[in-house]
């Protein structure tokens, strides 16, 4: 009996590690990309005399390898379920779990500190002070809006042995809000007027990084209060005017992504129950049907943040047709898509460019371009001093 | 290439097995052939450009030993010549930066090259020298085919992190070994729980481990002890991971790779750890280096010299740097106080007391061993005793302490003999006619090891890929 046992675990013990080699042979190809870990699958390797000299193929070659053997996301759900529900980690896939009810990233132990900060800031200041003269040239306004990141908003729902990075955070957009407005930017500090309105937990979301549409909604009614102040005699869309529906799809939030959407929660997203102006689209030059939400066509499908504008574009342009309305331009991280569906309706023609994905031109000739009457910048805190990307303001 | 990569696991692995098992046994060197064709593969993995200096020590090590054993004048001058080479060959590739560095320190402008060190070189150039050593003692003939030689070096499952193996050993298993489904089976077993050491406890006791020695002004009296700890499980689960996978391997293919460890963590004194960690090297060391000095056999004041050389080298030959050099002073320190002064005091002590002492003193040792400069070790040991720049306790050990709760759980009692306890009462058991025990004791391993291997692969999928740790030296 001894024998058979031993023959049958060798045997099997062999047919797994012949089988998963054939798996990838046959079935490399089909994925390129993985949704969970919102990354694209390495690429196979060639073969070459310096790759194999110098010992980058057989790297190449196990990212590859590793990225390909078939069943990978399902095995590494069952992995993530296993850590979050059988062992019970406070920290999975670098998401917390242990936070009160919301999804927080682990953050590192260690922190920059307040001089790092008023170090890393002049530049950066300078830039936008550059933006501010030059918007105004144009014969514009320019207006800094600045929001806290959900792991921010949610600071106080750490549990007490991760670090939240409170005072940091604090100290970070204290030096950046002050730089701002020395250099003459108009900034408004998202982070304070929430804190004013009791830092409602309905603001953010519990499984993304981004505020949700309420949060979004009472960020476009401070930024039109503040616009108000200046003198700007803009439509306002009131709760009385519009409806908010939320959606019945299930939520995919990108901390929940993270857990293979395994975090159990109700999170719905919502949206506007009705369009509330007519409006013409134009993405990346080309005219588009898109909506301001885009919605899955079926109940059970999931959504995701992405659903406001349909996500990231370099360039696009919305015309609602009433010439007496001023412009804007709209620049700035994702926090932006939300706020999009809602400050459109107070313009002409709203202009919306994501630095990251936009290349035509510089953000500088774009204005001499298209002298915006407004220009808008939506930045999440994390990203202050951030200096590509959306943080690219300005080159001389 | 690691045993711990998916290349390997499911990719070199398969193909060596059936490529070995798919020919005959009785057509022996064929096998050899295989296996040496693949061990070159492996070598050959983390670059080409390695192979050179490989191939180059094994044919200067096979030419010596045959120069040593059939030529009768000159032998000696034949063996001093290679070993020198030998030791030049390391000396050039791992210690050139190390000297030139500290040369640069000193005010002299040297300018410190950038030398790629051949992966395994501390290993297979020990494994080399003992050949050569034990062909001109006498203790065995040299072997004329080049090819067995190289295999003797290459032979991957122990290539780049050992067991140091001993022809008189290895050259008989080349012709006479015999591989067997049972031999196979606890082969393929321990070969799981090795890579299951490696993966699920090494790598993720590591991550708390490199916490504390990078916590800078962050670091607490609790932080550093958790660290040095982490630090003393990671390196036992990661070399004797690597060890256990190293023999499994060996024992599938019929080979039998000399134990490395004995459970370390149970020693009563720091001459029993060395009785008990990387024992190959330990014995290499005793064979090729402290008996040739006069070992034991002299002046107490010659014994104290021949220790110190034996425990400096120690140091410098698992890394090129001071704080290696420091922990082999060390080890030399507490091996001549157990020797000449208080060794008998402390066998007078209660086992308990006598554990405490040796592992308060080990994961000491392992802080010089890890730190990565001498200034780091004067903060972490600082902290351990008190004097930590964040006080006593802060919330990143609690971190460690609950993330890798299951971890520290299981690594303790994995660290004792507690595997041994248990298999002897079950054994007990099922001679006196437990069935259940019978059954267990059969097919418990071989569950365990299936579930093993899918949780380690799982854990490799979803990590980035890790070197084993003693890869460096």
């Amino acid at each position: 009996m001894k024998r058979f046992f031993d023959r049958a675990f060798l045997a099997g013990l062999l047919a797994v590690l012949v089988a998963v080699p054939l798996g990838v042979a046959l079935w490399s190809h089909k994925e390129t990309s993985a949704y969970y870990e919102n990354r694209t699958l390495a690429a196979k390797p060639e073969v070459t005399a310096e790759s194999l000299w110098n010992g980058s193929f057989g790297s190449d070659f196990e990212s590859w390898f590793s990225d390909h053997v078939p069943g990978r996301t399902t095995l590494l759900k069952i992995d993530t379920a296993v850590q979050m529900k059988l062992l019970q980690r406070p920290v999975v896939n670098d998401i917390v779990l242990d936070a009160d009810g919301v999804l927080v990233p682990k953050m590192s132990y260690s922190e920059y500190s307040r001089k790092a900060y008023e170090e890393t800031v002049p530049p950066i200041a300078e830039n936008f002070g550059k933006l501010n003269d030059h918007v105004e040239e144009n014969g514009g306004k320019f207006y800094f809006v600045g929001f806290p990141e959900q792991r921010v908003y949610f600071e106080d729902r750490f549990p007490d042995y991760m670090n939240n990075h409170e005072t940091e955070a604090a100290v970070a957009d204290e030096v950046f809000m002050t730089a701002l407005e020395n250099a003459g930017v108009h900034a408004l500090d998202m982070r304070q007027v929430y804190a004013e309105q009791g830092n409602p937990a309905e603001y953010y979301s519990v499984v993304d990084h981004h505020y949700n549409y309420y949060g979004a909604y009472a960020g476009y009614r401070a930024i039109m209060e503040a616009l108000a102040e200046d003198g700007w005699g803009l439509p306002v869309l009131t709760e009385d005017e519009i409806g908010f529906a939320e959606l019945p799809n299930p939520y995919i939030g990108s901390r929940n992504r993270k857990l293979y959407n395994l975090w159990e929660n109700e999170e719905k997203a919502a949206i506007l129950a009705e369009t509330p102006v007519p409006f013409t689209r134009t993405d990346n030059g080309r005219p588009s049907e898109k909506p301001l939400f885009v919605v899955p066509a079926q109940e059970d499908l999931p959504t995701t943040y992405n659903l406001y504008m349909g996500g990231d574009f370099g360039e696009t342009v919305l015309e609602t047709n009433r010439p007496e309305l001023p412009d804007v331009l709209i620049f700035g991280d994702s926090f932006t898509n939300a706020l999009e569906t809602l400050l459109y309706a107070s313009f002409d023609e709203t202009r919306i460019l994501d630095l990251r994905h936009y290349t035509e031109q510089s953000l500088k000739d774009y204005i001499t371009e298209h002298k915006p009457d407004i220009v808008l910048c939506v930045m999440n805190d994390t990203f202050y001093y951030t200096t590509t990307g959306n943080g690219a303001v300005w080159e001389d | 290439m690691a045993f711990s990569s998916m290349t390997f696991l499911f990719g070199f692995l398969p193909a060596v097995l059936l490529c070995y098992f798919v020919i005959p046994a009785r057509f022996r060197a064929a096998r050899n052939f295989v296996l040496l064709a693949f061990s070159l593969v492996f070598y050959c993995w983390g670059g080409m450009a390695l192979l050179p200096v490989f191939l180059a020590s094994c044919l200067l090590n096979w030419g010596a030993a045959l120069l040593v054993d059939k030529v009768k004048s000159h032998r000696k001058a034949v063996y001093v010549t290679a070993l020198v080479l030998n030791v030049t060959m390391l000396g050039y590739y791992k210690y050139t930066g190390f000297l030139l560095g500290n040369l640069n320190a000193l005010g002299l402008d040297v300018a410190v090259p950038s030398i790629a060190l051949p992966a395994g070189i501390s290993f297979f150039t020990f494994q080399a020298i003992a050949y050569l050593t034990d062909v001109y003692r006498g203790i065995v003939r040299a072997e004329r085919n080049p090819a067995r030689v190289v295999l003797f070096m290459a032979l991957f499952p122990q290539l780049l992190q050992g067991p140091i193996l001993r022809w008189n050993d290895f050259g008989p298993a080349l012709t006479e070994r015999q591989e067997t489904a049972a031999e196979a089976a606890e082969g393929a077993v321990r070969f799981c729980c090795g890579l299951a050491k490696k993966v699920l406890l090494a790598d993720a006791l590591g991550q708390a481990a490199d916490a504390a020695f990078s916590a800078g002004d962050r670091l607490t009296v609790t932080l550093a002890w958790l660290g040095a700890i982490a630090y003393t499980l990671q390196l036992y689960f990661d070399f004797s991971g690597y060890t256990d996978m190293a023999i499994g391997l060996g024992r599938v293919l019929g080979f039998r790779i000399p134990e490395n460890f004995n459970y370390p963590y149970i020693a009563k004194s720091a001459s029993e750890f060395w009785r008990r960690w990387h024992m190959t090297l330990s014995y290499w060391f005793r064979d090729y280096v402290y008996i040739p000095l006069g070992g034991n056999r002299c002046a107490r004041g010659r014994q104290v010299g021949n220790l110190l050389v034996v425990w400096m080298l120690t140091g410098l030959w698992h890394g090129s740097a001071w704080n290696f050099v420091l922990w082999g002073l060390y080890y030399a320190l507490l091996l001549m106080g157990e020797k000449f002064l208080w060794g008998k005091r402390l066998q007078k002590l209660p086992a308990a007391v006598q554990h405490g002492y040796a592992m308060v003193l080990i994961i000491i040792g392992w802080v010089l061993f890890r730190a990565t400069s001498l200034q780091l070790v004067g903060d972490m040991i600082s902290a351990m005793f008190g004097f930590a720049p964040a006080g006593f306790h802060g919330m990143e050990t609690e971190y460690y302490l609950r993330q890798f709760a299951w971890e520290w759980a299981v690594a303790i009692p994995a660290a004792l003999p507690v595997k041994n306890w248990m298999q002897g009462k079950l054994s007990a058991k099922a001679e006196g006619g437990c069935g259940v025990c019978r059954w267990t004791l059969e097919l418990g391993p071989k569950v365990l090891a299936v579930v093993l291997l899918g949780c380690s692969a799982v854990r490799l999928l979803s990590s980035t890929f890790r070197s084993f740790l003693y890869f460096q030296f």
